[in-house]
């Protein structure tokens, strides 16, 4: 009790849980037929997953440029508030169109008002730790702006490996950096709430026999994505054990996707098309590489992708079918793939210098935690469940919370962003209905 | 033209098969297993066969004997089809399809019908004790001799028909035209693996499986020869009484450990277990105590008084020489390295 009577008291039509590109979605929707918004993003910056992608299939749009200008939109929407490095702890349905949530506000030791993102406190930095933007690939400092393109793009200190040296306070020119900052906790009131907390990529670390982390030059999808992405970190694509531009790649496609023994026993939708997308972009970076993409079943299921399918083909990807069963690494830095050619039923192995593990889409758990008196039911494979898949997809359990985009499953960008419309769609719904009593 | 039989895996499944249909054919199996090579690409093509119900296909094979089950497929099948399982059923299902009697077959899908051979085969036992009075002596006497026409005539009427029979369909069937010097340069190859399970070496995780087997085979095979030839239980010689000591209490020690894991089923292989795998390795380890204790209580002039020991011990041979040698697991041993001894031999043919 007495902590709620500290709380600052927030007042908003609609909780939208998560900043990705259905929650973005879903907030621009809402925010621009009048309702007042919130966003609360977990992580420094929205923009989700795309953000950080390189390209979209099938169009080879640029994701950045996509994501981007949705981005600054919501940014600057005078109906839309932004909480990032924020999550809701619980959320109580007090009645129809009648949420409470505490939001707990997690310091980032920089005043987001005042910093001009001028990169100066990075550079006095003296700590380096693995950059998880970019994926492990390269480093940062503890005192750092996300990445290049992050809304907002404002510095933040990572206080587990700060060293409080106080090198950032001193370098900072708007003297922004500011260490008294705590957590705060707010008491947010709204009629309905969106949950798009998106989805988590499958860790190929509970796969040993492909060696992830073991054996330098085997990365994820993710990480090549970086490797291509305009922003990228080596602006080329190199292989990470010794800078070699690689020019053999492999893909294994389903790295923990449709596979009982890691837990998850669905397709992810999105790696066969990604991985075919990847293999197009590395032809245009590496024109001599040939790219090998080890699959199962393609499963080039929507508009113009089979189409994009049979373009990689003509350009010369080489399609093999077959699961990769094991990786071993030569001294030479390049791998052995060890597989069994379906189509002749004879065991092989394959030489190739670079292997990228097509890893799948996990659901990203805790959000049903959250709900304090209701139960927001999941799905088997706990992804949030869609009450009437068929009629009203956005429906969850609990009437007034909406779910959009992959919380609720796996799928790819144009299905996220109908998602996201879809949730704006019936959270208006049911909002207009309180207003017609 | 094949003709694809979808009731094959319903058949299977009573040998023990796990779920074959659930495979989607990735090769993840294949491609995993240390075994597996270019020549002999197994076991997603015995997976295959099974699900079309291709039995012809399979009865000629002699993949599932080349597979020696570390359960590396099973572990990391993305569907929990269990091909490591299916390969242990197909030999379980090959031995049924060797055995010229059909009593291979019957008992590993009849639980009812291998517990009422046991059943009777103790009661014949124990009637032949009250018929000879349970005069010890005789008894034993007549045990000795049944240790060796046993041998014999299992050996003569069931096991070699049914190698023959192997041979049929494994090689004369398959159309493999070997010289008759293939047979004679390849016979290495048969004596190897039949004492030292040599290719269960290339399992990956395999070395102590592999170990606690070859000395347990050493054992087994020694103590067989220790008491028939060597007629331990009746002999005066201190080296063959500790020989045959150390012999039955390795038998017994290993077979122990054997039946914990199969209890514990900590490792893959042992997850699984069918009537006849128990049997096995229950009366192997029956065998060596029994053995045991017989020498110990005609050591300490115990046996006269305890004629039921002898008796115990007789059942339990009778039992293992009629049942589990001729129709049980037993015959691994045989159909293994014979079945290294015909793949070599078709190799030699090409």
């Amino acid at each position: 009790m007495n902590m709620q009577e500290q709380m600052k008291t927030l007042d908003y039509d609609v909780l939208v849980v998560g900043g990705g590109i259905a929650g973005g979605e879903s907030a621009l929707n809402l925010a621009n037929i009048g309702y007042k918004v919130l966003i609360v993003e977990k992580e420094l910056s929205i923009g989700g997953k795309m953000i950080l992608l390189s390209k979209v299939f099938p169009t080879l749009d640029c994701a950045a440029c996509i994501t981007t200008p949705k981005v600054s939109e919501i940014a600057r929407h005078p109906n839309i508030t932004v909480f990032t490095g924020a999550e809701p702890l619980k959320i109580t349905k007090k009645g129809e169109h009648r949420f409470e949530a505490v939001v707990l506000q997690n310091p980032r030791y920089v005043d987001v008002e005042a910093c001009t993102g001028c990169q100066l406190c990075e550079e006095a930095c003296p700590v380096s730790v693995t950059d998880e933007f970019q994926f492990g690939l390269i480093g940062r400092k503890a005192a750092f702006i996300p990445f290049s393109i992050a809304s907002p793009r404002v510095a933040a200190i990572d206080i587990e490996n700060c060293i409080l040296c106080g090198a950032c306070e001193r370098a900072c020119p708007p003297d922004c950096i500011d260490f008294t900052q705590t957590e705060q906790k707010y008491l947010v009131k709204a009629k309905a709430v969106v949950t798009a907390t998106g989805f988590k990529l499958f860790d190929p670390l509970k796969i040993p026999r492909y060696g992830y982390d073991k054996f330098d030059n085997v990365i994820t999808s993710m990480q090549m994505e970086r490797e291509l992405a305009p922003t990228r970190p080596f602006n080329t694509v190199l292989r990470p054990g010794d800078g070699k531009m690689p020019d053999n790649i492999a893909y294994v496609l389903c790295t923990g996707s449709r596979d009982k023994s890691v837990g998850n026993p669905i397709c992810s939708q999105v790696c066969c098309m990604y991985s075919i997308k990847q293999a197009q972009l590395l032809m245009g970076s590496l024109p001599m590489a040939d790219i090998t993409i080890y699959y199962l079943h393609i499963r080039a299921f929507g508009k113009g992708f089979n189409e994009f399918y049979a373009q990689a083909q003509d350009m010369g990807v080489e399609f093999i079918k077959g699961k990769v069963g094991k990786i071993t690494e030569k001294d030479n830095g390049n791998l052995i793939l060890r597989y069994e050619d379906i189509e002749a039923g004879i065991v092989k192995e394959a030489e190739h210098d670079m292997v990228v593990l097509s890893v799948g889409v996990l659901p990203n758990r805790g959000i049903d935690e959250v709900f304090d008196n209701e139960t927001l039911k999941l799905d088997p494979f706990h992804f949030i469940n869609q009450s009437d898949i068929l009629a009203s997809p956005a429906k969850t359990s609990i009437d007034g919370v909406f779910v959009a985009g992959t919380a609720s499953g796996p799928m790819d960008i144009p299905d996220s962003i109908l998602s996201g419309g879809a949730a704006s769609a019936e959270t208006t719904s049911y909002l207009r209905r309180e207003e017609s009593i | 033209m094949a003709r694809v039989n979808p009731e094959f895996t319903d058949e299977l499944k009573k040998y023990g098969a796990f779920d074959p249909n659930a495979c989607y054919n990735c090769g993840n199996c294949t491609a995993v297993c240390t075994l597996s090579d270019e020549e002999n690409s197994f076991p997603r093509k015995m997976v295959r066969y099974s699900v079309l119900g291709l039995d012809s296909e399979i009865k000629t094979s002699l993949d599932p004997w080349l597979c020696y089950y570390c359960g590396e497929c099973s572990k990391t099948c993305p569907r929990e089809a269990d091909p490591g399982e299916l390969m242990m059923s197909l030999r379980r299902w090959l031995i049924a399809k060797y055995d010229w009697t059909g009593l291979s077959g019957l008992l590993y899908k009849s639980l009812a019908a291998s517990i009422t051979a046991f059943v009777v085969l103790a009661g014949l036992v124990v009637w032949f004790g009250a018929y000879e009075h349970f005069h010890l002596e005789t008894i034993m006497h007549y045990g000795h001799l049944f240790e060796m026409f046993a041998i014999s005539i299992v050996f003569t009427f069931i096991l070699l028909p049914n190698i023959i029979h192997m041979w049929w369909l494994s090689v004369y069937k398959t159309g493999k035209k070997a010289p008759i010097s293939a047979y004679f340069k390849a016979i290495g190859e048969l004596i190897v693996h039949m004492f030292t399970q040599k290719r269960a070496l290339g399992c990956d995780d395999n070395q102590f499986r592999w170990f606690e087997h070859f000395i347990l085979v050493l054992g087994y095979l020694s103590l067989l020869f220790t008491t028939v030839f060597l007629d331990w239980f009746s002999t005066q010689s201190m080296f063959i009484i500790v020989l045959g000591y150390i012999e039955s209490a390795v038998i017994f020690v290993v077979t122990f450990d054997f039946v914990r894991r199969r209890i514990q089923k900590d490792q893959e292989i042992s997850k699984h277990s069918q009537p006849s795998d128990w049997f096995f390795v229950i009366w192997l380890f029956l065998m060596g105590l029994t053995a045991f204790l017989v020498r110990l209580f005609i050591d300490t002039n115990l046996l006269d008084a305890n004629v039921w020991m002898y008796i115990v011990q007789l059942t339990v041979l009778v039992q293992w020489a009629m049942i589990i040698v001729p129709f049980g697991k037993w015959t691994h041993f045989l159909y293994r390295s014979f079945a290294m001894y015909f793949h070599r031999i078709i190799e030699l043919s090409e």
